[in-house]
């Protein structure tokens, strides 16, 4: 009798372990979030503009201690400057694995003085806020969300933001009335897709495709020539169907910034056939015409997402549309980093192709702290943006215009979706939630239900883009949205 | 004076009514009741109340509201997704049949001597334990094309080219996950069936077995009828369950292929479409569906066990009793 007791403990121990250790593929939904955020921070920059829209230039009181990211020449100046500053970030991640450490030895060998004390923060969007507020924080640190009024009281300007635009890009994610930019990105997100430049190299696809119509060649020649999953959609885990294909509504499909927020609610027909292979109708019909010529995986419905990176890695899947935040975890899960490319995505607008892009966290510098630590600070993040190698590592859009990357966007159009017009902010949420398909918004049922319908056959494109227009429409006319276009 | 004297008369009466055992019983009563009835009213009662409120509101979890009347209600009957999502149910429903009746028939079993019963017991209680989130991890694998269940049934000499994708072929991905809602919760009907079962006196079995009746015979004549209320019981919980089936279709495939139950829709509707004043519709609605199958199935299972109960009437209404109680609280939670 005991015995068999035992025998069960054991046993009901052990599958509990078992268990335990399928818990580990919830890992995957916890990534999710990290793409709304970083759409939310794409498109925060615009907001800004629309603010100081008008409100034009007093001098620039960078100019005042004469200390601006131009004057700074890196390796020539403030050699001999001997202090220590610190540096609170996000990325717990990487200063786990070494590479701040590693990046601030090599800062150290062009800068022996400057002693850098770094302090990764796991819930840093809440925590720097506090440590913002309380005041003794460090001297540089990655800008958390404030008013853009705030600005001069907390961080010390680099320059104008049109002195800045000569050495970075998105110069004007964190600027205030006068027009001085006070935050330069770590790296940039742009909207692409990803891809396997080996399997597109062993399929014969030498040039990226700019077009629709080149973009379904091409996975059709990696369906023949290889063994790779020409599309894979993560349809499995939701998120990466209508969080990733909305991303690229507005610009990218139809190279007008101020359709999404402006235009689509709007507009009596969105998703009607333009013909060119543009708007959205050519977006999602990309993913509805590679079902239904099964060029994606086989069983999309028990896919998992940790799954996809490792496999991507290895050469066996060719393409994956999701923005450029995917790259670094695509590089780093296994052997083959350098096969991980990231192209522009193949919809062109009269012979131009645009990407959307903006900056992740930006760094600030401490408007408080000593003459000293200000300069060590700004030598710092001069280093850190054109030396380091950091964006380009961490696989991010450039945000230095001098730095070399790897980030090849030849030829594309970067612009930013401009946001909606002072009284409509909130047309877009009511239309989306009364229209039930909410773009950008978790709408991942209507981007899966292409692919369903793809697979079985049961309802064409043109039926399912009626559907949606048929849904927007009612929707206008419930919420009274004027249609205009 | 004449009104004083009244007044002093009734305070008087109204101690001594307090005094009274009559009067201390009551009060007891009160002020036992008071707590439990509060909460009940405050977490229970109240929140519902609410949400049939929001149900005639076209609304959000913030921002304005707006009176629409029996609007939501319209749009529940009238749109596709929602009475369509009911017709999952039916799958649900066969699987709790099923269910029942495998975890009847080894109850049964079970209940007699045999070797290893425990260990028996044990793992076939064991799914009932786990946690359902895990559970639908589980499934996910064992149902990727190629991997556990597709091995086995390789073992058992399939081959792989004749066999469904299990979630992704829509004729056959409901029955796949009604399968995970069977392995998870038979083992508890099974155990609470032996627990009735054993209640069974045994000099009854050795009777029988003097008046030459078999195991059938036994189990027809015998146990079915001693286990009646949990057998009633363990059928509506199975029903109104099966309406209401939620965490395998949203962990599993999250709702979607085809696979979106009435609960899956609803949420769907409620947390990424925002439409709370619809959803909150759907949950009235559902409540009275569930209402209506209980009362039904109250109905038919008097109607068939009536000849059981003509010997005992007051035993079997006090326990039909019971039993609706426990039906409603269930359905009502």
């Amino acid at each position: 009798m005991k015995l068999r007791k035992v025998l069960a403990l054991t046993l009901a121990a052990a599958m509990t372990l078992s268990l335990a250790a399928c818990g580990g593929s919830d890992e995957g939904a916890a990534e999710a979030p990290a793409t709304d955020d970083t759409a939310a921070e794409a498109e925060a920059p615009a907001a800004d503009d629309a603010a100081d829209d008008g409100a034009e230039a007093e001098a620039p009181a960078a100019a005042a201690s004469g200390l601006t990211y131009a004057s700074v020449n890196l390796g020539e100046d403030y050699k001999d400057l001997t202090t220590t500053i610190k540096f609170i970030h996000h990325k717990t991640d990487r200063e786990e694995d070494g590479t701040i450490p590693d990046l601030i030895a090599k800062f150290n060998e062009m800068y022996p003085g400057i002693t850098v004390e770094t302090e990764g923060i796991t819930d840093y969007a809440e925590d720097s806020l506090l440590r913002l507020s309380a005041g003794d924080w460090g001297d540089v640190m990655f800008i958390p969300a404030i008013d853009a009024v705030e600005l001069p009281t907390y961080f010390v300007p680099y320059g104008t933001v049109d002195e800045m635009s000569e050495y970075i890009n998105f110069a004007d994610q964190w600027k205030d009335a006068a027009g001085n930019c006070y935050g330069i990105g770590y790296m940039g997100n742009a909207q692409g897709v990803l891809y396997n430049k080996k399997v597109f190299a062993d399929a014969g696809v030498t040039t990226l495709p700019k077009t629709p119509d080149e973009f379904m060649a091409a996975l059709q020649a990696i369906k023949d020539k290889t063994d790779a999953i020409p599309l894979y959609t993560n349809y499995a885990a939701g998120w990466t169907m209508g969080g990733a294909w909305d991303g690229y509504l507005g610009a990218i499909t139809n190279g007008d910034e101020t359709w999404l927020n402006q235009k689509f609610i709007h507009e009596a027909e969105p998703f009607k056939d333009h013909g060119d292979g543009t708007g959205p109708y050519a977006l999602y019909k990309i993913l509805y015409d590679a079902t239904a010529q099964g060029l994606i995986e086989d069983d999309y419905t028990t896919t998992d997402w940790e799954g996809c990176k490792p496999m991507i890695n290895n050469g066996e899947i060719g393409t994956m549309v999701l923005g450029s935040w995917a790259v670094a975890q695509m590089k780093a899960a296994g052997d083959n980093p350098d096969d991980i490319g990231y192209m522009p995505f193949p919809i062109t607008v009269n012979g131009q192709q645009y990407a959307t892009a903006g900056p992740d966290y930006c760094y600030g510098i401490n408007a408080n702290a000593s003459e000293d630590n200000k300069a060590a600070a700004m030598v710092f993040v001069k280093w850190m943006v054109e030396e380091s190698g950091w964006c380009d590592l961490e696989g991010g859009y450039p945000i230095s215009k001098t730095a070399p990357t790897s980030f090849v966007f030849d030829g594309v159009n970067v612009v930013n979706n401009v946001t909606s017009l002072p009284g409509e902010e909130d047309i877009m949420n009511e239309l989306n939630s009364e229209s039930e398909l909410s773009f950008n918004q978790g709408g991942d049922a209507k981007v899966q239900r292409l692919v369903e319908a793809a697979a079985t056959g049961a309802e064409t494109y043109d039926d399912i883009m009626a559907d949606w227009t048929t849904a927007w429409n009612a929707a206008q006319e419930e919420c009274g949205v004027e249609v205009l276009y | 004076m004449a009104a004083q004297a009244n007044t002093a008369g009734t305070k008087k009466g109204f101690l001594q009514w307090a005094r009274s055992r009559r009067g201390q019983q009551l009060i007891i009563i009160i002020a036992f009741m008071i707590i439990p009835l509060a909460l009940l009213f405050t977490f229970t009662y109240l929140p519902f109340g609410e949400m049939v409120g929001f149900s005639f509101y076209k609304m959000k979890y913030v921002g304005k509201r707006t009176f629409v009347g029996w609007k939501n209600y319209a749009s529940v009957f009238s749109r596709k997704d929602c009475f369509g999502a009911l017709k999952l149910s039916l799958y649900y429903m066969g699987g709790s049949v099923v269910q029942l009746v495998l975890a009847l028939y080894l109850a049964t079993v079970l209940s007699f001597k045999v070797k290893g019963g425990n260990i028996f017991k044990g793992f076939m209680f064991f799914p009932y334990l786990i946690n359902g989130i895990a559970i639908g991890f589980i499934f996910k694998f064992f149902y990727t094309r190629g991997f556990v269940f597709d091995t086995v049934l390789q073992w058992c000499g399939f081959q792989l080219d004749n066999l469904p994708y299990w979630l992704k072929d829509q004729s056959i991905n409901n029955i796949s996950l009604v399968g995970t809602s069977v392995w998870r919760y038979f083992g508890q009907n099974m155990v609470l069936f032996i627990g009735a079962i054993m209640s069974v006196d045994s000099e009854l079995y050795e009777a029988a077995m003097l008046d030459g009746a078999n195991r059938l015979e036994q189990f027809r004549y015998i146990i079915l009828p001693s286990i009646k209320t949990i057998v009633t019981l363990n059928v509506i919980l199975s029903i109104t369950g099966s309406l209401s089936a939620f965490e395998p279709p949203y962990v599993i495939t999250s709702g979607a292929n085809g696979t979106g139950t009435y609960f899956v829709v609803m949420n769907e509707i409620a947390h990424t479409q925002q439409k709370v004043g619809l959803a909150s519709a759907m949950a009235v609605v559902l409540l009275l569906i569930i209402f209506a199958a209980t009362i039904l199935q109250k109905l038919f299972f008097k109607y068939v066990f009536k000849n059981a109960e003509d010997e005992d009437f007051g035993a079997a209404k006090k326990r039909e009793k019971q039993l609706a109680r426990y039906a409603a609280r269930k359905a009502g939670r």
